[in-house]
């Protein structure tokens, strides 16, 4: 029984991962590149209907993959080691999921909530947190790479 | 830093980098944090 709790937990952190990384990977490769091919008039589309819904998932998203990623460190013992280095193969990548949740809740969404109109703000904020968004977004593309690979060398040693 | 992040492909790069670092730091601090006991056997069997 233990066994399939650890599975389940296991799963439900990659399937929360996969809808983060899916759709931070989105952002960065298709709708920030495509943004500037948009007319003017159809922008709305994306900014009104497309980013918030896609907002929504990716953070949440990354929250589960936080949650269900450190219930499973815990129940398999290495929660301790893993965040003081003692065991760095997956330990690095658990700092990286980390900082990169936390630039989604603390910086991406807060910018993107006043880029994208949904809070009052001054016309001239609107730009900057939008470049402020999308410089931390890229920041995570940059940041899930060594991620996932600490993830498969922790599962596969001994890695390279 | 925002140059590189501003470019896509230089992201991607800077991912890649940034992934060698982690895995000569992940080796070193596992060399460093073994006991004598390992370090013998893994010279060992080197």
């Amino acid at each position: 029984m233990e066994d399939f709790i650890l599975f389940l937990v296991r799963y439900l952190h990659v399937l929360c991962g996969v809808m983060w990384i899916g759709i931070l990977w989105y952002f960065n490769f298709v709708q920030i590149p495509s943004m500037p091919k948009i007319p003017d008039e159809q922008k709305p589309a994306i900014s009104k209907v497309i980013a918030p819904e896609a907002l929504f998932w990716f953070r949440w998203g990354a929250a589960g993959t936080v949650l269900f990623g450190l219930i499973l460190a815990v129940m398999n013992g290495y929660a301790h080691e893993a965040l003081t280095l003692q065991r760095p193969d997956i330990g690095f990548g658990m700092w990286m999921g980390l900082i990169m949740a936390f630039n989604v809740w603390f910086i991406i969404w807060p910018a993107q909530k006043i880029a994208l109109g949904m809070v009052e703000a001054d016309a001239d904020a609107k730009p900057k947190a939008g470049r402020r968004a999308m410089l931390f977004s890229r920041t995570n593309t940059l940041l899930s790479i060594p991620m996932l690979f600490s993830m498969i060398s922790a599962q596969n040693p001994p890695g390279l | 830093m925002s140059k590189i992040l501003e470019s896509l492909p230089m992201t991607i790069v800077a991912g890649i980098v940034l992934t060698v670092i982690m895995v000569m730091a992940t080796n070193y601090l596992e060399e460093t944090n073994k006991s004598d006991a390992e370090k013998l056997i893994s010279d060992v069997m080197k």
